[in-house]
């Protein structure tokens, strides 16, 4: 047990939280050993289950009076480590924090607690005629917190953006214990937005412990269309071919052969035999989306779509869907182990891209599936391996970072909606320079200068990438020839 | 702390060395203009008055200087020169623009690929994409579209030291980092300059049609309002004009003539007991003509569902004021407010006074005296911690925000 766990200070904690809001004993903090990203692991000194605002404020404070890390913990579906706890800190977990506080139809809002599962704001308004929409693939196990604190998307928010779109305000615990309301129910909250900065923050300015999140009147009408291709390629200038054509789905993805066949093996959407699918959503008023669903079908057919099919009722489209989400999941039929990437490219290039992630995959020997939201030119490459095999698990993450790389090159992001956490943050050094990320760093420590909220995450640390560096940030072509002709 | 005093021969020698004497003008005694060319000579010129503890505010068109209330700086940093959209990848719906860039002029590039940055600031034919950015402006579009920080997805800034550096990237999904362009927006030149700006694009509307319904109260559109933003319309914007003279409601629908959403919102209209009339865009009014040289001009947000009483009791309560506002369904207000100073004074004072609803004051009529913002005491601390690490000598938008500084 690390030092500044005395018993004095378990003590206190004990008081602040009650004898149910503790957990010490070491087989049960195996638990919250690790996230999603289960390569990491680190047994936390103990985990709070706090009930109230009040109760983090005071845990926040004894952390600062005491100097010990903290870190926010949700449902732990994270993919990048975000939860992973830091040696000798707390775990701070919300599952005591899960009601719903107030549902305002009138000005389309709700008001929830961090620990609310994401699906249960949707089931909440439901019946009124209204959705939560961002919707990771998660959504049922994921709570809200960890949706701010990783600025989570999902496949709808091509058209109806990301976390950040949809949460007004937010009661927010500062890593010295003070309070502070964040963005607000109304526009325009005055002075900066640092609601904006907080959403996506990944637990590090601190913990949201209540939160006002924008609610949407549902759809009139929803059709899902699945084009059936030879080649990623031509399900790709799909994709292009109905963005410019001006039409802004609800949501485009795509899924190559391996991950259409492991998606059949464990949810069975009966999803045609093929090399590419591409699933396009639209919804809106019916006449409209009869409309548009004409020119998406056109679209396809013309890039050589051999079949597709249209789903209008509601059971069609959640086995089509529930075969998409199910997608990570299922990766465990192709392999006992896996690593879910999330690079993001600039949506022309993905022919190009896919195509360098092939040659890749098959050079290292391994396996990599594709299944990614290609509206927004997020990929979701799937590396497959056996950790059993000598040295495979090592290449395999090396693979994924390398991949990373590669979207940094095209002009893209490292990650479009799992986070930095722990799995990324040597790359981030690939993605930005040295005062990019200083000049994030004075945010970092204008919230938390004691660097208690979870230390050590999203930012390269000598420490962590000594000997991991994906190599110096280099301008973007564009950006050298642009800065050449500047200057 | 800045030192204002008269220009010394040799600082201004040194600043005209930076970029060319004939892109520096002395002003008066103690500020001066300059006009640097790129990104590099922004951070020369803040290196420059960094190490001369000279202040410094980020000047685009100047229609929007006196929003937030800031001293006349030391240096007016003209970004007229960065004047370029860089790239327009069309097919990739995003672009590239230097902050000195007009407005009016990169939606006219932008529409070549039928395209658009899904907004309609004020002064669009003056402003620049620098000053509607530091200004987070937004107008009707914002209904649809969104507000500045939906549709920024990447910077490059000058911080007070001279630091270069990029913020977001140039691609519409990325939470890589923090977001650095949601803190950029709306600070007011106070944090950095901005220099470049990425933006996500949308297609331009190819089916807008244009509505209104008048009534002599803002309450019996109230009804209307109401169920037009319940309801399956694909409405582009909702905004209400108020005057002494009567309420419009303008409606702007865009969708494809056969979804046939205007029989819809002509029976929404007629089970109100109105009456809907199509128009031409121009009925619409514009919110610039709310900034009179006279006018004291406030943005006041309040919850979407009081919208119109909102507009109502200000035409009631403030008789001896006269009152123009252009509100915003979802909730913002844009109000111009004519007469005796104290009065304006006062009434502000009652306005803030409400918890419901939040007053910036964008605009100062003579006399006139409220701060530009009121914001909440341990927020504020935060936000200066901020500020104290970006510019930790105050000399960005001196005044801004933060009044001591
Ligand atoms: C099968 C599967 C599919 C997924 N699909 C998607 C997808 O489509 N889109 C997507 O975006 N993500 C997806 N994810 C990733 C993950 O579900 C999201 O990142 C989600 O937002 C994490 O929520 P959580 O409650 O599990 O948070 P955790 O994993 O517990 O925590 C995530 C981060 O949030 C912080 N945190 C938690 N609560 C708070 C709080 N109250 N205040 C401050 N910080 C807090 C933690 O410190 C941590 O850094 C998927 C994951 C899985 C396993």
């Amino acid at each position: 047990m690390p030092s500044s766990l005395t018993p004095a200070v378990l003590a206190e904690l004990q008081r602040i939280v009650g004898d149910r809001g503790l957990i010490t004993a070491v087989n049960q903090l195996q638990t919250y050993e690790c996230d999603g990203l289960t390569a990491f692991r680190v047994l936390p000194s103990a985990v709070l289950l706090p009930e109230s605002t009040g109760q983090v404020q005071q845990i926040l404070r004894l952390c600062h009076r005491e100097r010990i890390p903290f870190v926010a913990r949700g449902s732990g579906t994270g993919l990048s480590g975000g939860a992973l706890p830091t040696e000798g800190c707390l775990v701070i977990t919300f599952s005591r924090m899960n009601r719903i506080l107030a549902v305002d139809l009138a000005n389309q809002q709700i008001t929830v607690q961090p620990g609310v599962i994401n699906s249960n704001v949707t089931a909440a308004v439901s019946p009124h005629g209204y959705f939560y929409a961002p919707d990771p693939s998660s959504q049922t196990v994921c709570t809200i917190g960890g949706n701010i604190a990783e600025n989570a998307g999902g496949a709808h928010c091509l058209k109806y953006g990301f976390t950040v779109t949809h949460v007004l305000e937010m009661t927010v615990v500062l890593p010295n214990g003070d309070l502070v309301t964040l963005g607000a129910k109304t526009p325009n909250a005055p002075g900066y937005d640092l609601a904006g900065v907080f959403i996506g923050s990944e637990g590090t300015l601190g913990i949201a412990t209540e939160m006002t999140l924008r609610i949407m009147r549902k759809p009139e009408t929803v059709q899902v269309i699945l084009a059936a291709f030879n080649t990623i390629q031509a399900a790709a200038q799909s994709v292009s071919d109905v963005i410019a054509s001006g039409q802004l789905p609800a949501a485009m993805e795509i899924m190559d052969r391996l991950s259409i066949e492991a998606a059949e093996i464990s949810v069975h959407p009966n999803y045609p035999s093929c090399e590419a699918l591409l699933l396009i959503e639209l919804d809106g008023p019916e006449a409209e989306v009869n409309l548009q669903m004409q020119t998406v079908t056109d679209i396809c057919r013309g890039n050589g779509a051999w079949e597709t099919r249209l789903a209008i009722d509601e059971q069609d489209r959640f086995l089509i869907w529930k075969g998409r989400k199910a997608a990570f999941a299922a990766a465990g039929r192709l392999s006992p182990n896996y690593i879910v990437q999330d690079g993001v490219i600039p949506r022309t290039s993905l022919p190009a891209v896919l195509e360098k992630l092939n040659a890749m995959a098959v050079a290292e020997n391994l396996r990599v599936t594709n299944v990614f939201h290609a509206g927004d030119g997020n990929l979701h490459p799937i590396v497959l391996y056996n950790r059993e095999n000598p040295g495979e698990e090592e290449r395999a993450i090396d693979l994924s970072l390398r991949i990373l790389d590669v979207c940094v090159e095209a002009g893209g992001s490292i990650t479009g909606e799992h986070g930095v956490g722990r799995e990324k943050q040597c790359s981030m050094s690939y993605m930005f320079s040295d005062p990019d990320l200083e000049t994030m760093q004075r945010v970092r420590h204008a919230f938390d200068p004691l660097d208690l909220s979870n230390p050590e995450k999203l930012f390269p640390t000598p420490r962590i990438c000594g000997e991991r560096s994906r190599g110096a940030y280099a301008p973007h072509p564009l950006e050298t020839s642009g800065i050449a002709e500047v200057f | 702390m800045s030192v204002s005093v008269a220009w010394p021969h040799h600082l201004t020698d040194q600043l005209a060395s930076l970029v060319g004497p004939e892109h520096l003008r002395i002003d008066s005694e103690t500020a001066l203009t300059i006009s640097p060319a790129n990104t590099a000579q922004v951070s020369g010129i803040l290196a420059f008055a960094h190490e001369h503890r000279l202040s410094v505010c980020p000047h685009g068109a100047g229609t929007k200087q006196t929003w937030g209330q800031g001293k006349t700086p030391s240096i007016f940093l003209s970004l007229a020169r960065l004047n370029r959209v860089i790239e327009h990848p069309w097919q990739d719906l995003t672009c590239t623009v230097q902050a000195g860039c007009n407005w009016a002029a990169l939606q006219q590039t932008l529409a070549a690929h039928g395209q658009f940055v899904a907004l309609d600031p004020l002064f669009e034919d003056r402003a620049t994409v620098g000053g509607v950015v530091s200004a987070n402006d937004s107008g009707a579009l914002r209904h649809r579209y969104g507000s500045l920080r939906d549709l920024v997805i990447g910077m490059t800034l000058v911080l007070a030291d001279g630091t270069i550096a990029r913020a977001g990237g140039k691609v519409v999904k990325n939470v890589a980092g923090y977001d650095l362009c949601k803190l950029m927006t709306g600070s007011l030149g106070t944090l950095a300059i901005i220099t470049e700006v990425n933006f996500r694009l949308h297609s331009l509307p190819r089916h807008t049609r244009h509505f209104t319904v008048a009534a002599p109260k803002a309450s019996l559109l109230a009804g209307l309002v109401a169920s037009i933003r319940a309801s399956h319309l694909l409405t582009q914007s909702l905004q209400l004009r108020s005057s002494a003279s009567g309420c419009f409601l303008g409606i702007r629908l865009n969708a494809h003539p056969q979804a046939e959403q205007e029989e819809i919102l002509a029976q929404m209209t007629r089970a109100e007991n109105l009456e809907l009339a199509e128009c031409g865009e121009e009925l619409w009014g514009t919110r610039d003509s709310l900034f009179a040289p006279e006018a004291t001009v406030l943005r006041i947000s309040t919850p979407p569902d009081q919208v119109c009483a909102f507009v109502d009791e200000l035409q009631l309560s403030y008789t001896d004021l006269e009152v123009h506002t252009i509100a915003q369904a979802f909730g913002l207000c844009d109000v111009a407010l004519h007469g005796a100073p104290e009065i304006i004074t006062d009434a502000i004072r009652r306005l803030r006074a409400d918890a419901d609803t939040t007053v910036a004051v964008l605009q100062l009529g003579p006399g006139v005296e409220a701060p530009a913002f009121e914001i909440a005491a341990p927020v504020l601390s935060l936000m200066q911690a901020v500020k104290h690490k970006f510019d930790p000598e105050s000399l960005l938008g001196p005044g801004k925000f933060f009044r001591e500084a």
